[in-house]
């Protein structure tokens, strides 16, 4: 077979999607060269233009632009890092702290629960007539308060004491006392 | 202590991670590049596409372990990206594309009468891959620019691999008609 029967095979297989990457490379090759067809010449352009454009790259600036941009994306990355966790650590250190105040209440309102409401006795007969007499005790003392105190303004109303003098040196106020003859005690009682 | 162990651990993943991104990731650059530059046609936002592809795949280093092909996971990112840019980018003209192509790839040692030659040729291909679909044109630059297999393109596009090789067929007859048309 001629080199140019077998290119315009190789033609018919490419424009029908046939062709496999080592057949379009010797096209390719074909057309570069300087010995094409002249009535071939007319697909020269695209098998030039898929060489051509295979030159198409990145210039070394790229590699270096790249570099830089890795290197701030990383440090940006670093950054976001620590804003999300300082946050994190101001709740985490807020928690502790309510923790820790919440444990020192319980702790103290448990001790105070002790020494108020304490059982003391485990016999209740006991612990009545301990009350009982406690009470009694108690009353007992009040009544003698009382008495001694009706005594004591019963001992000052046999005094014969004269009101209107001992008003104009310890009183300004001559009505309320004008009003009352006996102690405000007394009435009370 | 527990500090310097876990800061020191980090370092050790930080590493080992650089290893695997410069191993796996950096050699795609200029694939990824063309494939962004043949959508977005414009040298400097693909040069930025790449890089904002490059930088998501670095910050999302937990998630490595999911992804089963790099490289196609690579390529459809910046697929995404180059027409999410694309809408949000003024549409350009024909003309602006085709000096941006110029800029890039006609730097050659052949005569000027060859060189320009050759240019207006190259500049009928740019037209015609203009015309094409959007499938079309994705598919045609993967298999024709930087030679992928069927099955690789249908995992970098996402798509099944008879849609890859009906778009690429389709790709071709379309260029190949408007070359004959143009030639007539």
């Amino acid at each position: 077979m001629k080199p140019t029967e077998e290119i315009n095979t190789l033609l018919v297989k490419y424009w029908n999607g046939d062709t496999s990457l080592e057949e379009e490379d010797i096209l390719t090759k074909y057309f570069s060269g300087e010995d094409v067809a002249n009535e071939l010449k007319s697909y020269a352009a695209l098998f030039q233009y898929r060489k051509k454009l295979r030159c198409a790259t990145l210039n070394d600036d790229f590699d270096r632009k790249l570099k830089k941009a890795i290197r701030q994306k990383n440090r940006e990355n670093d950054y976001i890092t620590i804003r999300i966790f300082v946050p994190a650590l101001r709740i985490a250190a807020s928690v502790a702290v309510v923790l820790a105040l919440s444990f020192g209440a319980y702790k103290m309102i448990g001790k105070s629960d002790k020494n108020y409401f304490a059982e003391t006795y485990s016999d209740p007969n006991a612990a009545m007539k301990h009350a009982t007499f406690a009470l009694d005790k108690l009353s007992e003392a009040l009544q003698k308060g009382k008495e001694a105190s009706i005594e004591s303004i019963r001992e000052l109303n046999k005094i014969d004491l004269d009101w209107e003098v001992l008003d104009s040196i310890t009183e300004p106020d001559t009505n309320y006392q004008k009003s009352t003859n006996s102690l405000p005690l007394e009435n009370n009682l | 202590m527990h500090i310097t162990v876990t800061f020191s651990t980090v370092n050790r993943h930080l590493r080992m991670n650089s290893d695997i991104f410069n191993q796996s990731v950096l050699p795609l650059k200029d694939k990824l590049y063309r494939l962004a530059l043949s959508i977005v046609k414009d040298r400097t936002e693909a040069e930025d596409i790449v890089q904002d592809v490059f930088l998501k795949i670095w910050s999302k280093q937990d998630e490595w372990e999911l992804i089963d092909n790099v490289e196609a996971y690579c390529y459809r990112s910046i697929k995404n990206l180059s027409f999410d840019r694309l809408e949000s980018m003024a549409a350009r003209s024909a003309e602006k594309y085709n000096a941006e192509m110029d800029n890039m790839m006609f730097i050659d040692t052949k005569n000027p009468h060859t060189a320009f030659v050759e240019k207006e040729q190259i500049d009928i291909i740019f037209r015609c891959v203009e015309k094409l679909s959007e499938n079309q044109r994705m598919v045609f630059q993967l298999r024709e620019i930087e030679g992928m297999s069927y099955k690789d393109i249908a995992k970098s596009l996402d798509m099944s691999e008879e849609l890859v090789k009906v778009s690429l067929f389709r790709a071709r007859r379309k260029i190949k008609e408007l070359l004959e048309e143009l030639n007539k």
